[in-house]
């Protein structure tokens, strides 16, 4: 039933065009390729979270089965969450597994993966490192997160601190990326950090 | 009955006037004809003025007109002229008939003086005696399009002329019934007769407000009544038809997105769950419910509003209210009562779903069988107390396959339904 989806992620993208979400530029849905199997979306990180402020870009892929299987959807844009791996961007979230149901679009889903953003779910974590920062030393987490959002997604908040931590880590001949996902991992401590990368 | 046929007994006996005439010019001349025909005739014995229409050639009120239509007034009564032209109302003065009689002095026509001088055509016997006298009028109005062939001084219709003058022997030639008979038939025209008062037959239907048609019986009040009644349970029908299109029309499934009406054929059919009110064609509703990816209770839950339902109700149309909601699942289980059960085969077998199914469990001679409740296999589920049911899981799949033809008897259109008949407590 290719056909079926095809014919309805037409319709969808059309309804994602005209819908509110659009016009405040919340939410945001690209062709890839003519297939329409292959999609980029795009959610703004709602307001009040470490995220507010930025853009994070996401891979949709429709399978052929869809709307009887849910989408697979990913983060492209690096993100500090609990429920999102930072390093593969792979999400945790019911309604894309088995929770899924067949009247729900992709809307829907970039909205739901918005309010993830908005309420993390850390104890059904994806990241457990993350998920562990964020019940442990929630302070920290925030800013990790905001640091993460401003790097990765133009978030507006900077943080020189773990910028010449970072740096620290380049000039030792660490990439710059590996240095801030190990830092941040280890709670922004560069002795641990380096520990970590060199034992 | 055509007009066409309807209109032979006029012409069977009036073959030389009528012959030139087309069902339709006869038929306007008897509507003017019937009105304007008893009142005129007083006023046309006395000499009037001749009709100024008539001497240019056209007079749309023929032989009943208040004027004279005789070129030489004065002469009206005069025995000697035997031929005349009058008008056909209907038509223009090219399409004038000359029409010779058939009395015994008519001499050949010659020369426009002779007609002169006939007496106006004067019909017997046009009071609206109706219906004891219309069989005769029906001729007598024919020959209003006609001319008078006065030979006497008794003014004669002139169908009594060509007919013989009996009234009763003439109408058993023309239809092959007495006049009788036919008073107690109901007149052929489906529409209003164009004899009018002048028909042969003595029962005209009369219009029927609701359904446009002639059918209703002027005196028979239990067919009226029937009739009234049959229009107005028809008249609901259609109404209820052409709601439950328009509230259907537009109904989108939520799992295509697809307008339900506006698929082809067999899928142009709503699912309808029993628990929420969430719109679904039937084809993918039942394809949610099969999908094995999901846990049970996932799949049983309607896409919407995850609120479980335990089978899904084909339907050609939406239903918007309770009430044509329970009726829809109430038909639903009434048309799979009258089904054999597959599991209980007749007894033979053994039925998963016990007395919540809903097929008929009966013997071979008919008796119905209770077989129970159904058997429950139950498990604890992951050593809680949270209990899953076994039946629900590994009967059900077998239960959304079946293929059953129960829509025929609702709809007429041809369905299978494979969904499942069991109902939960």
């Amino acid at each position: 039933m290719a056909n079926m989806a095809v014919s309805r992620i037409k319709r969808e993208f059309k309804e994602v065009m005209r819908s509110e979400e659009i016009v405040q530029c919340s939410i945001k849905i690209e062709l890839i390729n003519d297939s329409w199997t292959e999609l980029r979306g795009e959610i703004a990180g709602p307001p009040d979270t470490p995220y507010e402020g930025g853009k994070f870009v996401l891979e949709i892929k429709v399978p052929e089965t869809y709307p009887f299987n849910p989408p697979k959807v990913r983060f492209i844009t690096k993100i500090w969450h609990p429920n999102i791996s930072s390093v593969t961007g792979a999400i945790c979230l019911d309604i894309l597994k088995d929770n899924w149901a067949a009247a729900m679009t992709l809307r829907t889903v970039l909205l739901s993966l918005q309010a993830l953003l908005a309420a993390a779910e850390p104890d059904d974590p994806q990241d457990a490192v993350v998920a562990y920062q964020y019940k442990d030393k929630y302070q920290l987490f925030l800013m990790t997160a905001k640091h993460w959002t401003n790097i990765y997604a133009g978030g507006p908040h900077k943080f020189t601190e773990c910028d010449s931590k970072i740096q620290r880590l380049k000039d030792m001949g660490i990439d710059e990326h590996d240095a801030r996902a190990v830092l941040s991992k280890e709670n922004w401590d560069l002795e641990k950090a380096t520990e970590n990368l060199f034992s | 009955m055509s007009a066409s046929a309807a209109y032979v007994p006029s012409g069977g006996f009036g073959g030389t006037i009528a012959a030139g005439l087309s069902p339709m010019m006869a038929n306007l001349n008897v509507d003017e004809g019937a009105t304007a025909m008893s009142r005129a005739q007083p006023i046309m014995m006395v000499n009037p003025p001749i009709c100024r229409y008539f001497q240019r050639g056209i007079c749309h009120y023929g032989s009943s007109c208040r004027f004279s239509h005789v070129l030489t007034a004065g002469e009206a009564n005069n025995n000697s002229g035997n031929e005349t032209e009058v008008l056909n109302p209907t038509t223009s003065s090219t399409n004038l008939k000359k029409i010779t009689t058939e009395s015994p002095n008519a001499r050949p026509s010659t020369s426009r003086h002779n007609w002169i001088n006939a007496p106006v055509f004067v019909p017997k016997s046009y009071r609206p005696t109706y219906p004891s006298e219309e069989v005769a009028d029906i001729s007598t109005s024919e020959g209003a399009t006609s001319i008078c062939p006065m030979n006497n001084e008794v003014q004669k219709s002139w169908a009594d002329v060509v007919g013989g003058g009996n009234v009763a022997q003439r109408t058993n030639i023309i239809e092959g019934t007495d006049a009788e008979a036919m008073l107690e038939m109901e007149c052929p025209f489906e529409g209003p007769c164009p004899y009018g008062a002048y028909c042969a037959y003595g029962i005209h239907m009369e219009l029927c407000k609701m359904c446009d048609q002639f059918c209703l019986h002027p005196s028979d009040q239990t067919q009226r009544r029937k009739h009234n009644q049959d229009c107005l349970q028809q008249h609901e029908q259609a109404m209820e038809w052409s709601f439950a299109i328009a509230r259907s029309k537009d109904k989108t499934c939520g799992i295509c997105f697809d307008t339900i009406m506006e698929k082809a054929g067999r899928e142009k059919r709503f699912g309808i769950l029993p628990n929420c009110n969430h719109i679904f064609c039937l084809e993918c509703i039942r394809k949610w419910r099969q999908a094995k990816q999901f846990e049970h209770k996932i799949t049983r839950s309607c896409p919407e509003c995850r609120v479980s339902s335990d089978f899904v109700c084909p339907s050609a149309f939406w239903v918007e209210t309770k009430e044509e909601k329970d009726k829809l699942l109430s038909d639903y289980r009434l048309a799979l009562g009258v089904k054999d059960c597959k599991y209980f085969k007749k007894g033979d077998g053994k039925c998963p779903f016990g007395n919540k199914c809903f097929y008929k469990h009966a013997l071979p001679n008919g008796d119905l069988v209770d077989v129970g409740c159904p058997k429950r296999a139950r498990k604890l589920h992951r050593g809680s107390n949270d209990f899953i049911d076994l039946l629900d899981i590994y009967l059900w799949e077998f239960v959304e396959q079946r293929d059953y033809h129960w829509l025929d008897f609702l709809s007429g259109t041809s369905d299978d339904s494979d969904d499942s008949d069991f109902s939960e407590e």
